[in-house]
């Protein structure tokens, strides 16, 4: 357990479905004002105005010693259909360039079945593992002030799908027209922690 | 019976509490960029400190009434009017149907905050009705206010006590600031973490309600390209490879892959929505057992205004 701020303590974790687990499980404890996954890590917000640092330490870790089984998650698949390279993945080219791919290899390796790891970031947007080993590639160095919907990216070893226009840091290879969030919806959220997604190419026509 | 919006101003959004227990689906904060200011804004009017008010950006807004109301403005300091007549932040105003309000262009701080007694109704979105731009929900139709808009009082006016902001509750909105902060969990990979405390940083343009990017010399940090996405907070700083700082705030992306290599301090988040571009900002090591303590303190030093100061900071 490690000080992420004053009113923050981070646990690390191994993997994205225990992060998910131990979240899901504290969130359910009403212990904490927030508890969120990372991808390796747990960090949760505690009122420092009423609870000493060193209980909630220690509630911490009794939580991560002691992770219960998460109810079933319903299985959905949910195909994304991609339009790659061009206008709508403007790094396209310089992501092939960089990992030494065609387009037709990178748009091969990327097409294929995943599971969402998580969602962060922004509402919707959905971190989602298990990318091909030559598909790792860093992060932007000057992020995007303006990332369109829809937009598919990869940065290390991950695909982001970008439910929402706003700033982004991840090259983009692609983009969706399908719709990943909706506020007015009474399930705002099309993907969660666990869905299966299966990207598809299309062309843009 | 309607509040008209004849002058929107560059961003007027109307805010209230801010969303919790749903950052694990992407959904930040919201609510008030600076919400001690707003809880200011509403003690004078009779609400509890966040009912849903107007937050204005650097060059206010003007409302025409064609209601009766009570209402109060406090935050960024900024020449005020009713029907052209100056009258003064921190202190609760009259208002009867042909009224005009401008609250003027931000002279020192941000965002001004106006309160109506009752309230203003707004869309209640996964929990709150606080706007949240990114996303367009919230508040107005998810948006900032336009010229033409209709606002509605949320509650009848129950014509409250015509009340001041004690001297000493009067925010100072500054062009120099100082703002406690303390390390977060890859503060380590700053090759030289000191020197957040050792300098003044310049609060650049590119400043807004999802955060602050901070203008300085840029640090050396031993940066993991690959760093797995961790949850982000507002207060958290983060650190691009390019050395760079960036200041997240109440509407910032609550996860993100870039190093938080420092947290400003839960008393202090509030002073956030008050960096304007161009002040001079100078972070003050706090460890993490003085950062609570003296959250406290704050609390108890403004319990006696604001009865509910603990869900404001």
């Amino acid at each position: 357990v490690r000080s992420a701020g004053d009113d923050l303590l981070s646990i690390s974790v191994d993997d994205p479905q225990t992060a998910q687990r131990l979240a899901a499980n504290l969130r359910e404890s009403g212990d904490w004002i927030e508890a969120v996954a990372g991808v390796d890590s747990v960090v949760v917000r505690f009122d420092i105005a009423c609870v000493l640092r060193a209980d909630a330490e220690n509630r911490l870790r009794n939580a991560a010693a002691n992770i219960s089984e998460l109810t079933e998650i319903q299985q959905v698949v949910v195909e994304i259909p991609v339009v790659y390279g061009g206008e709508a993945g403007p790094d396209f080219d310089f992501v092939c360039e960089k990992l030494g791919l065609s387009g037709a290899e990178l748009i091969e390796m990327h097409c294929g079945e995943y599971t969402v790891d998580m969602l962060g970031f922004t509402p919707g947007f959905a971190y989602i593992g298990g990318l091909d080993d030559r598909l790792v590639i860093d992060r932007l160095e000057h992020p995007r002030q303006h990332v369109p919907a829809g937009s598919v990216g990869i940065a290390g070893g991950r695909t982001g799908l970008y439910a929402l226009p706003g700033p982004g840091g991840w090259p983009l290879i692609g983009r969706t027209a399908r719709k990943l969030f909706d506020a007015a919806s009474d399930e705002p959220f099309v993907l969660v922690a666990g869905t299966t997604v299966v990207f598809t190419a299309i062309d843009d026509s | 019976m309607t509040i008209r919006v004849q002058k929107p101003g560059l961003q007027t959004t109307i805010q209230s509490r801010p969303r919790t227990g749903l950052r694990h689906l992407g959904v930040p904060a919201s609510g008030p960029a600076d919400p001690l200011s707003m809880a200011l804004a509403n003690r004078l009017v009779g609400n509890a400190s966040l009912e849903s008010a107007l937050e204005t950006t650097l060059t206010g807004v003007t409302l025409a009434f064609s209601t009766e109301s009570t209402i109060a403005i406090a935050g960024a300091t900024a020449r005020c009017s009713l029907n052209g007549e100056a009258v003064q932040q921190h202190a609760t105003i009259a208002v009867v149907p042909g009224d005009v309000v401008a609250v003027g262009a931000a002279e020192h701080g941000v965002r001004s905050y106006v309160a109506f007694a009752g309230g203003l109704l707004a869309d209640d979105v996964l929990g709150s009705p606080s706007t949240y731009l990114a996303a367009g929900f919230g508040g107005h139709e998810g948006r900032a206010l336009q010229k033409g808009d209709e606002l509605q009082l949320a509650g009848a006016a129950a014509n409250p006590m015509s009340l001041e902001t004690p001297a000493n509750y009067r925010l100072p909105m500054l062009d120099a600031w100082t703002v406690r902060a303390g390390a977060s969990c890859e503060t380590s990979n700053l090759k030289e973490p000191q020197r957040l405390f050792e300098q003044k940083f310049n609060v650049a343009s590119r400043s807004d309600r999802m955060g602050i990017m901070l203008k300085g010399e840029r640090f050396a940090i031993e940066s993991d390209r690959q760093m797995p996405s961790v949850p982000l907070f507002p207060g958290n700083i983060q650190c691009p490879h390019d050395g760079s700082l960036y200041v997240m705030s109440v509407d910032s992306g609550t996860t993100g892959g870039y190093p938080r290599v420092a947290k400003i301090t839960r008393m202090d988040l509030h002073l956030l929505g008050q960096l304007r571009p161009g002040n001079s900002l100078t972070l003050i090591e706090r460890n993490d057992d003085d950062a609570a303590r003296e959250l406290q303190e704050k609390h108890a030093y403004w319990q006696a205004w604001l009865p509910d100061v603990a869900d404001v900071i």
